[in-house]
Order: structure tokens, then sequence, then C-alpha cells
């Protein structure tokens, strides 16, 4: 089976990972712009991050088959510092039509200041303007309020809820996120959040329409192979096999497809991997091995 | 035909109707009123407007056109991309110095690689040559080939502006990463005598190691005949590495006395020199990014 995680951040997570991920059947994969545990301060931090999302990680990725896109955006987080925020807001335009740039991510609150809300509305805009999808992200505290009160900044800056895809729904916020239009998407965390036997619920409830399932996973414990093995319950509490298809792969493809930045056919037709090819003069493989070799260790949780 | 004109039509005979109209009005609306962002929106988003994998079609005939406008300059090895945005450069060239320079910078700052691809293509058709030196420079740093590329290859820049000292190992870092010297334009003007010495102990290096030199090395020693070189001749006259005698035969048959006894050995190669059938381009063509091991003589192109 192959799957799309829309909401990852590789930046933190090792190759080990990669290697898991693509022989768990993972093809694409979407990388947020988020915040990195601590806040940065200095706008040339930005810089170099969103230049890592378009270069290294990039091809860190396709050392293991895998095609990386990209959200571009100011976190939530990181809006609290208004002159940071200010900065950050001038560099966005030279980002976000980029190739494989596929929407402007992840945004929305976290603490819900006014900040917030002025960098999420400034943000909104430039999707509107840029034609671009948007990857919301929904804060852990009071949450429900919060992706409301989302929705209602979006709506009023002119965005499309076709075009939106808000994450970390959860039970409470999903009804109202999927009603106005929304893709809803739930990450799926081990331990915290959404564990995968409650999203069988979500699923037996709602159906698979405008739902989709990623990992998000980052720098804290999380899993990167989570999509897969959600997809691996649902199949055992007997979601159907159409279901599992759309959440873990056809919906966020057409949701974030719709930037025209991602289609199927680029891992469909692409040429395979090169292990010798280098970025920057940097390879990812050591002392000659090659990218069967350094798979076939993973290859037994398929 | 304007230089312009001349690249919007060429770029016409591959892309599509809506991408060619979409680069047009981009044009149109940047010269009427230059605004940064929406500058930005579009150097970029060539990538939404063109296909990702589209070559140029390129006819006789453009060459000896773009050659005429600007001398050396060529579009081989471009794609629809790199030329939608080198369109767009032209645009931001008309704008003043100022502009000019912090939009250049900005879009350099953060370009991914196709993006850096373009604006150093673009070097030879922008305004302010000498002030573009430096960035020129810095962007051979790059251990990426399609940056290198960008700069070295077929792009007239390098031998109009550089000085002796940056051409040089602009010429030496390609041999040093097997690009075909042949692409570079202007490698017979700019040779100098300091290039042939660094030549020579590039390829006594590569021997005390045990390796293969690109016979396009020897390109940059020709009439710069010193010891060191006379003697590299000699040997390689008597060499079964690849492509060492069709070098040796280039140098020779041009060169003064000091050689000549070199070339009865190899008399069918001096022959072909002379008829021009072998040329400095067709050693290029054949050995310009091949790799050789010289204990077993097997080809392994590098990929």
């Amino acid at each position: 089976m192959k799957f799309f995680d829309s909401h990852v951040h590789m930046v933190s997570r090792t190759t080990d990972d990669y290697q898991r991920m693509a022989a768990a059947g993972t093809v694409a994969l979407i990388e947020p712009s988020f915040w990195q545990g601590q806040p940065r301060t200095e706008v040339g931090s930005f810089k170099d991050y969103f230049n890592t999302l378009i270069g290294f990680e990039r091809f860190r990725a396709s050392q293991f088959g895998i095609k990386h896109y990209c959200t571009i955006g100011l976190n939530p987080k990181e809006a609290n510092n208004e002159k940071l925020a200010d900065g950050v807001m001038e560099l966005l335009p030279l980002y976000i039509c980029k190739e494989g740039v596929v929407g402007i991510g992840e945004i929305g609150f976290d603490d819900q200041t006014a900040l917030e809300e002025k960098y999420l509305r400034i943000q909104a805009r430039m999707a509107v303007e840029a034609d671009l999808p948007i990857q919301i992200h929904t804060p852990h505290r009071d949450k429900k309020a919060g992706t409301k009160r989302t929705m209602d900044v979006l709506e009023d800056t002119g965005c499309d809820p076709a075009r939106v895809i808000i994450d970390h729904n959860n039970e409470e916020s999903v009804k109202e996120v999927l009603d106005r239009g929304y893709w809803a998407a739930f990450t799926i965390y081990p331990h915290t959040k959404l564990g995968n036997e409650r999203l069988v619920e979500i699923l037996r409830e709602y159906g698979g329409e405008r739902i989709i399932v990623d990992s998000a996973a980052d720098w804290g414990i999380s899993d990167a192979l989570a999509v897969p093995k959600t997809a691996a319950v649902l199949k055992e509490n007997g979601t159907t096999m159409e279901t599992i298809e759309r959440v873990t792969y056809g919906n966020p493809l057409e949701a974030y497809g719709q930037s025209g930045q991602v289609s199927e056919s680029d891992w469909e037709d692409a040429e395979g991997v090169d292990p010798s090819a280098l970025f920057a003069g940097n390879t990812l493989f050591r002392g000659g091995q090659d990218v069967e070799e350094a798979m076939d260790q993973y290859k037994v949780i398929t | 035909m304007t230089l312009e004109e001349k690249l919007l039509e060429i770029l016409q005979r591959s892309a599509s109707l809506e991408a060619m109209d979409w680069l047009e009005k981009e044009c149109a609306a940047q010269r009427a009123d230059f605004v940064q962002r929406s500058f930005y929106y579009a150097f970029s988003g060539v990538s939404r407007r063109f296909d990702k994998k589209g070559a140029l079609t390129l006819q006789d005939g453009d060459a000896d056109e773009l050659g005429a406008e600007v001398p050396g300059f060529t579009l081989e090895g471009w794609d629809q991309f790199r030329l939608g945005r080198v369109i767009l450069l032209l645009v931001l060239a008309e704008q003043g110095e100022e502009v000019f320079n912090e939009t250049l910078g900005k879009l350099l700052g953060t370009a991914d690689l196709r993006e850096q691809a373009a604006i150093y293509s673009a070097l030879p058709l922008l305004p302010g040559g000498e002030k573009l030196v430096e960035l020129a420079i810095d962007g051979l740093r790059t251990n990426i080939v399609d940056v290198f590329d960008s700069i070295a290859l077929g792009n007239p820049f390098p031998a109009k502006h550089f000085s002796d000292e940056a051409w040089n190992q602009m010429v030496l870092k390609a041999l040093f990463i097997s690009r075909p010297v042949f692409r570079i334009v202007g490698v017979d003007e700019r040779a100098n005598a300091n290039l042939a010495v660094s030549m020579s102990d590039l390829a006594h290096e590569r021997w005390a190691a045990g390796r293969w030199v690109s016979p396009e090395l020897w390109r940059s020693c020709q009439g710069e005949l010193s010891d060191q070189i006379v003697e590299d001749m000699k040997r390689l006259v008597e060499s079964e590495e690849p492509g060492q005698r069709e070098a040796v035969a280039l140098v020779v048959a041009g060169s003064d006395g000091r050689l000549k006894p070199l070339r009865d050995k190899i008399p069918n190669l001096i022959e072909e020199v002379n008829a021009g059938t072998l040329t400095w381009d067709h050693v290029g063509r054949k050995y310009g990014n091949a790799q050789f091991s010289v204990f077993n003589d097997q080809q392994s192109d590098k990929k």
C-alpha cells in the first residue's frame, strides 16, 4: 500500500525514519514549517530553515525514494515576537510560490493572542493572493474554541474552506470543521492526543470524505510510521480499504494537489534512487552502501 | 528582433500557450509598475506555469542569432523554467540600480537550485557586469554540479569579466570535478602561463595517486610550454591511457620546435589534427565528463 504523510517534520528525524517510512510504503510527505522546540531570535534563521526545506531535506528524502514537499509559513508560537514576525512576513513572498511548496503552513493559533491573529490574517491573505492551500495548526489548549476562531478569521479573510486543511482535530472539533467545508486532518501521536483506535470511531461516524490522517512526527516522542500503522489498525477494525486509502493517501493528495505542485506522477514516474547523488558535496550513504542494502533491515515491519 | 523577443520565440516553441500568455502579462505588468512582491511570485511561480520537465526546442541558427547579440551566449542545457526566469530577470534589469541589486540579492539568497541556475545563467545579460563578478565567483564555490555548470559552461560571463586568478580557479575546478572543459566559453583565449603550470601540477598529483587525467587538461597548456609540460608531452606520447595521445597531437601539431620530434611518433593523429577531424572539442565530447581508472581502463560514467 502507498501512503502520503501530509504532516511530518523531517528535519528532526533520522535516516532510520526515512528508511522505515520508505519500507512501509510512504511515497510522499509534506513538511510544514514549524518552530524548532525553542524560539528563533533572528529572521535569518528562518531564511536558512526555509532554504533547508526546499534544499537539503528534499534531497535527503529523495535518497530514500520519497517525494518531499513543504508548506511555508510563520507558526503561531513565534508569531508572538512581533519584530521577528514582521521580518518573516517580508521573507515569505520569496518562498511561497516555489516549486514543491504546496501551501502556506502551519499557521493558526497557539495561545490565541492578538499577535497570533494578526499574523494568521496576513498569511491567510497571502495565500489568497498567491492562490495557495493553507495548512492550519489548531491549538492544543482550548482546541474547540480556537478552531472555531481560526475558521472565523479565515472566512473573514476570504479563504475558500475547500483549500484549507485544518490539522490536529479531535472528536470535539471535527464536526464543525467538516460542516463548514474544510478538510479535517487527524494527527496520530503515540500515547497522547489521538490514538489510532479513536480514529476508527471517528471514521465510523463521519466516513472518509475530507478526512486526512498524518503523523506530525517531530523532535518529540512521535512516530514517523503513524500513517501506515493507523492503516493497519483501521483494517483490523473493519474499516473498508477504500476509506483507508482515501484518508492515508488519496485525500491529502487531492487537498494539497490544489496547489498544482504535487501529483501522483511525481513518484509514479520517478526514475528511482541514485545513491551516488550529492547535495552540496554531501552524500547520505557511507562507504559504498547501496540503497537496497540499507533498506533491507527494515523490511520486516511491512 | 530584440534579444528578449528572440528568447520568447524560443520558449514558445515548447511551452504552453497559457504559460506564455502568463509570462508576457507578468513582464508587461512589472514594466508598467514594478512591485517586488509580485516579482518574487512571478520568478518562483514560473514553476507553477511551465512544464517542470519541459526541455527547450532549439533550432539551427539560434546559437548564431544569440551569439550576435551576446558573444558566446547559448541556451544549451537550459529548460523552460530557466528560460522563463531569465526573461523575467531582463525586466528586473530595467529597474533602477538599487532595486535591481536588492531584489537580485534577495532572490539569490533564497533561491532553490533551479532558480540559482537561472540567475547565474542570466549574468551575461544583466547590467553592471563588473559588480556581479563576486556573485559568480561565490556561486562557483558550490559543490552542486548544476549550479557550477550554469556559471562555468556555455556562459560567456567569466571569460569577459573574471581576473586570471578567478578564471584559473574555475577551469581547475571544472577539471577537478570532471566537467567538460570544451564547453567553457573562452577557454583558449583565456589560457595563461599560470594556469598551464597549475594544470601540469594537477596532472602530476593525479598520476602520483594512480589516477587518470582528462586529456582536456592539456588544452589550457597549449602555447604555454614550460619545461615540465614539454616533459609531460614526451611521457604522454607513449601513453596507452584513453585520450592522452590525442591531446599530445593537438598540443604538438601547433607548437614550436621543441616538440617537433614527437609528431613522428603519432603521424596518424597529427594528420587528423591537420585535417580538422581531431579537435579539442572532439576530445571534450568524448572525454569531457568521463572518469577512468588507469588500472583497468574501464570507463565508469559519473552519473
